[in-house]
């Protein structure tokens, strides 16, 4: 499970002076859960991913996932994790298969066990007319592929997926979200951050929805609906944004 | 670190530089072609060169007084003046009319020919002018000569002595042609080369001349005739000096470009691909990453340089067996250069690691090759100077120590190369480490590994330096602070002259402390928020800070005997230049001690604690490592030092009153330790055989020693065991930490809990 508490990341930037990306953000994402992550553009949902994969440190707060912390205890945290995001790119000079290998050595898996937990993956995600091509001769939708079957080599407790149907068509798409739902039915704790309401709406079991850095609000789907008395996910999103700019403006 | 993972990386690195074409090409067909292609340029361009004939203007040559022996055949200087025949037609001369016009002398048409020759491209390339009256100086030299050897005088008779003198006195003079020539234009300078060449032969033809006609024999001239045996060319290993200097330069100069490639690909590359961020999410560690990368990277420079040496030397080596130096190097010698291919290699892959993670994209990486090499090449320059030879000081500058390390062994001295190895090897290896952690480093730093392009605006960053600054400078602060001491005191090098009198030193010590307080001054007080906690000034309680103070002062005393016998050692190992006795000479001439005191240990601490223990160590304990930044501190203290046996002695001190500096986080001990030891240096300098009848207690102190007077052994164990104590004491002192270092502590307690998870209460 992932748990953030109070999490804050401060860029330096000359134009706008010093940068909040992340303002004392926390939630608890369990295991058998699809957790979304909702923001616009900019929101900080990237930085939160980032940092809960250890690739970036918080200016402060704290975040564990299974009970590691992401900055003390990176190393344990990285094998905790299966990370995709629009910024994880595949290996121009490697085929699919050689990718996924590759990876999943990284995790420690060898031999039999490997190529069997390989060969149900690569049918499963329909990967096997391309096993043996290229990154660089790639379409985008195997590519995401690829990076799919990459982040679940290690069949990892927790799976992070940031934007993940990004660039791709609605078959593909479609099949990204069966494949990250059975996931969750096997019992993984899912980090799912995306700006597609529709998305978010099929797929999760709770959202938190940021913006500006800041947690606008939280819950499950339904009972967000409730509180905000709007049934319509986007536009409660959309309500939730303006509230929160118009409030915002006025405090300025 | 696990090597099954580092292997895992090394593998695919490997297989992805292998399956690249363009790094396939610099690295093994690109060695392949180069150098035979090179060979056939150089012959076929070899055909075509020749030797180009030059026009000389002659003045003044009356033939007829220039014969016996003949100076020309056939409108041309004779044959027989020259070397080889070929030289004939190589120069071609145009006389001057025998009477010069109306109006005119021979010397007006020597001045005419002088301008012609100096704006080039006239009609001739040199001129050689004979005085209107040559012929007759000639014939009068040749009789004045004849009549004092024969003893006729011809100025009449005296007696002894003087009539020697006065005939030695009445020689006529020589005569003298001029070579009118410019070296401003390489046509001219060869014709000119070409003519002196000429007529200096001529000249010995016209000395012959003289004595046969004196009936003496023409070899009296030529006493002895040295003959040269080179024992090297018998032997036949004149080639081995040339390619000794050659092939460790070129094997360098190749094996930092195979690194740099493959370096900007691995890292900038997978930047730019986007791939860096996966790897970074899988379970290999940043060490694992580097250490993978580096492998690969270094096997690549190894290949480009073992590629690049082997095709070289062989189409050299066949190209070169036409030529006057004989000999391919020897087989060993290949033996050697692969041994010492391999740390240069190393050191050359991090360093390239480390740059090339700081590039966004490949572009980018590519501009950080100009500046490597304008670092490595003097180094590796260094060694091709004459007179440059493997020293122990030699052997600890990094990459000249290798090259001269090789070249020794190339000439087969091994005994030297013997001698020298450890110290070369030793620095090899720090030099490897410390690249190689640079470069984990650039690997754990989210301000490289994600950094974005921004539009530069130097408005825009001022104002943020002013607005939003910090308690504290940033590391970039610091190290900038130390740059511009250094380069402030460099320029103050060049404008002052070595000071001449007391008077002088004290203004140039002056000038050279304010020029080392004046920039941290400036940037604590413009770019700090709170000026009094970055120079460590007034924080704590004043009785902590007296005791500090106390036990600074202690330790001075207690470590000066073995920082001298440290500095008694460094100067044995590089010579002491003349200046620093200049200076102490210059010492000697104060007024009294008390000024010199004010002067050597009063001012100087006060100021250069400031700088060092102030504003750039505050600055540096940002980087989050403690150690790093006393080191770093102390060694820009050590370069505004003046001589090399004191930066060396200097940083040693710096780092202990460093230490001071972080333990007590206060300034004042710190200037105290610095006034103590500078005030004992002095004093121990100005001790002479009178002092000590005066006190005697010194005696047991000191004794004498080359050049001055020294600590007994006994004192220097026992202070040495003093220090001990006291460093302990400070060390048990609770510091403040900086964020930064408390972060780096958490990290290391992380890493030690390894498997276990810190956060039981989230479970």
């Amino acid at each position: 499970m992932i748990q953030v508490d109070g999490l804050t990341k401060h860029y330096k930037d000359l134009r706008r002076g010093q940068l909040v990306a992340l303002d004392g953000i926390g939630f608890r994402a369990l295991p058998g859960q699809i957790y979304g992550l909702l923001g616009p553009n900019g929101a900080g949902k990237t930085t939160t991913l980032r940092i809960l994969s250890t690739l970036l440190q918080p200016t402060s707060g704290r975040a564990t996932i299974n009970g590691y912390d992401v900055v003390t205890q990176s190393a344990q945290v990285r094998r905790q994790i299966g990370f995709m995001s629009a910024n994880t790119a595949v290996y121009d000079r490697m085929t699919a298969w050689e990718m996924v290998e590759y990876f999943g050595r990284l995790h420690g898996l060898e031999g039999d066990p490997l190529r069997q937990r390989m060969e149900a993956i690569f049918s499963r995600l329909k990967m096997n007319d391309f096993r043996d091509r290229l990154g660089a001769k790639m379409s985008t939708g195997m590519k995401q592929k690829v990076s799919v079957a990459r982040s679940i080599v290690h069949d990892p407790p927790v799976l992070i997926f940031d934007e993940a149907t990004s660039g791709l068509d609605v078959l593909v798409a479609r099949a990204l979200l069966n494949t990250v739902a059975e996931l969750r039915d096997q019992g993984k704790c899912i980090l799912y951050s995306t700006h597609i309401m529709r998305e978010a709406e099929k797929l999760c079991d709770r959202v938190a929805i940021i913006h500006r850095g800041k947690l606008l609000a939280e819950g499950e789907l339904d009972a967000l609906r409730e509180r905000h008395k709007q049934s319509d996910l986007e536009e409660l999103f959309f309500r939730l944004i303006l509230d929160h700019d118009a409030m915002m403006e006025a405090t300025a | 670190m696990k090597w099954s993972n580092v292997r895992l990386i090394l593998s695919r690195e490997i297989r992805d530089q292998l399956r690249d074409r363009r790094t396939l090409f610099m690295i093994v067909v690109l060695p392949l072609l180069l150098y035979p292609l090179l060979a056939m340029c150089v012959v076929q361009v070899s055909q075509f060169r020749k030797e180009h004939a030059t026009k000389v203007f002659v003045i003044g040559a009356h033939p007829r007084l220039l014969e016996e022996p003949a100076l020309f055949e056939n409108n041309r200087f004779a044959a027989r003046l020259f070397s080889s025949p070929e030289g004939v037609a190589l120069l071609e001369l145009k006389f001057a009319p025998e009477t010069p016009p109306p109006g005119k002398t021979l010397a007006d048409m020597a001045d005419q020919a002088r301008q012609q020759v100096a704006k080039s491209g006239g009609p001739y390339d040199a001129a050689v002018y004979f005085p209107s009256d040559f012929a007759e100086q000639l014939e009068r030299f040749r009789q004045g000569v004849a009549a004092r050897t024969s003893g006729r005088d011809v100025v009449g008779e005296a007696d002894g002595a003087t009539k020697k003198k006065r005939a030695f006195k009445e020689l006529p003079p020589v005569p003298r042609p001029d070579i009118i020539f410019t070296s401003a234009n390489e046509k001219s300078q060869m014709a000119g080369s070409r003519v002196l060449d000429v007529l200096q032969r001529w000249g010995e033809e016209v000395g012959r001349a003289n004595l046969s006609a004196l009936g003496l024999s023409p070899s009296a001239a030529k006493p002895i005739e040295v003959a040269a045996s080179d024992l090297a060319e018998e032997s036949g290993r004149s080639g081995s000096v040339f390619w000794a200097k050659l092939l460790p330069l070129i094997l360098l100069l190749w094996a930092l470009t195979g690194a740099f490639y493959p370096a900007v690909d691995l890292c900038a590359g997978e930047k730019e691909r986007g791939t860096l961020e996966t790897l970074l999410s899988s379970p290999a560690q940043r060490s694992e990453i580097v250490v993978g990368k580096l492998v690969t990277i270094m096997i690549f420079s190894m290949i480009t340089a073992i590629l690049n040496m082997g095709t070289m030397s062989l189409t050299g080596g066949l190209l070169m067996s036409h030529m006057p130096i004989q000999g391919a190097p020897s087989l060993m010698s290949f033996v050697w250069l692969f041994v010492a291919l391999v740390p240069m290699s190393a050191l050359f892959s991090a360093l390239c690691l480390a740059l090339a993670s700081l590039a966004r994209s490949t572009k980018e990486g590519q501009y950080y090759l100009m500046p490597l090499v304008m670092i490595c090449m003097p180094l590796a320059l260094v060694p091709l100077a004459p007179g440059v030879e493997l020293t122990l000081g030699n052997s600890l500058i990094p990459v000249t120590n290798v090259v001269l390390l090789l070249r020794t062994l190339l000439e087969g001295d091994y005994a030297t190369a013997l001698r020298f190895a450890l110290p070369v090897i030793g620095m090899t290896l720090l030099c490897c480490l410390l690249a190689i952690r640079w470069a984990v480093e650039q690997f754990n730093k989210e301000s490289v590994l994600f950094r974005e392009s921004e539009r530069l605006d130097v408005g825009l960053w001022l104002q943020h330096l002013f607005h939003d600054r910090r308690p504290t400078p940033t590391v970039a602060m610091a190290v900038l602070c130390g740059l511009a001491i250094l380069v402030f005191k460099f320029f103050l090098s060049l404008t002052t002259t070595f000071p001449e009198s007391f008077g002088d030193l004290v203004k140039i010590a002056l000038v050279t402390q304010v020029v080392v307080v004046a920039p941290a001054l400036v940037m604590t007080f413009a770019l700090t928020s709170h000026p009094l906690q970055t120079l460590s000034l007034g924080r704590g309680s004043w009785r902590n800070a007296l005791v500090a103070v106390f036990a600074a002062i202690a330790l001075a005393v207690a470590i000066h005997p073995v920082a001298i016998v440290f500095e008694t050692a460094a100067s044995k190992l590089y010579p002491t230049p003349e200046g620093a006795e200049a200076l102490a000479r210059l010492f000697g001439k104060a007024p009294n001690f008390l000024s010199l005191l004010l002067l050597i240990a009063v001012v100087p601490p006060i100021c250069e604690e400031l700088a060092f223990r102030g504003f750039i160590l505050s600055g540096l304990r940002h980087t989050g490592r403690k150690w790093r930044a006393i080191v770093v501190a102390a060694v820009f203290f050590g370069m505004t030092h003046a001589f090399l046996q004191q930066q060396l002695a200097a940083v040693l001190i710096g780092v202990v009153i460093g230490y001071l500096a972080v333990q007590s986080g206060n300034l004042l001990p710190c200037i105290a330790y610095h006034m103590v030891h500078n005030g004992l240096m002095l004093s121990l300098s100005a001790i002479t055989p009178k002092t000590l009848r005066e006190w005697p207690f010194l005696n047991w102190m000191v004794e004498r020693s080359e050049g001055g007077f020294a600590y007994h052994w006994v004192v220097v164990v026992a202070g040495g065991m003093a220090a001990a104590l006291i460093l302990t004491w400070f060390s048990l002192l609770t510091y403040q930490k900086t964020d930064e270092e408390r972060l780096q502590d958490a990290i290391r307690r992380g890493i030690k809990a390894d498997d276990e998870p810190l956060a039981s209460s989230a479970m």
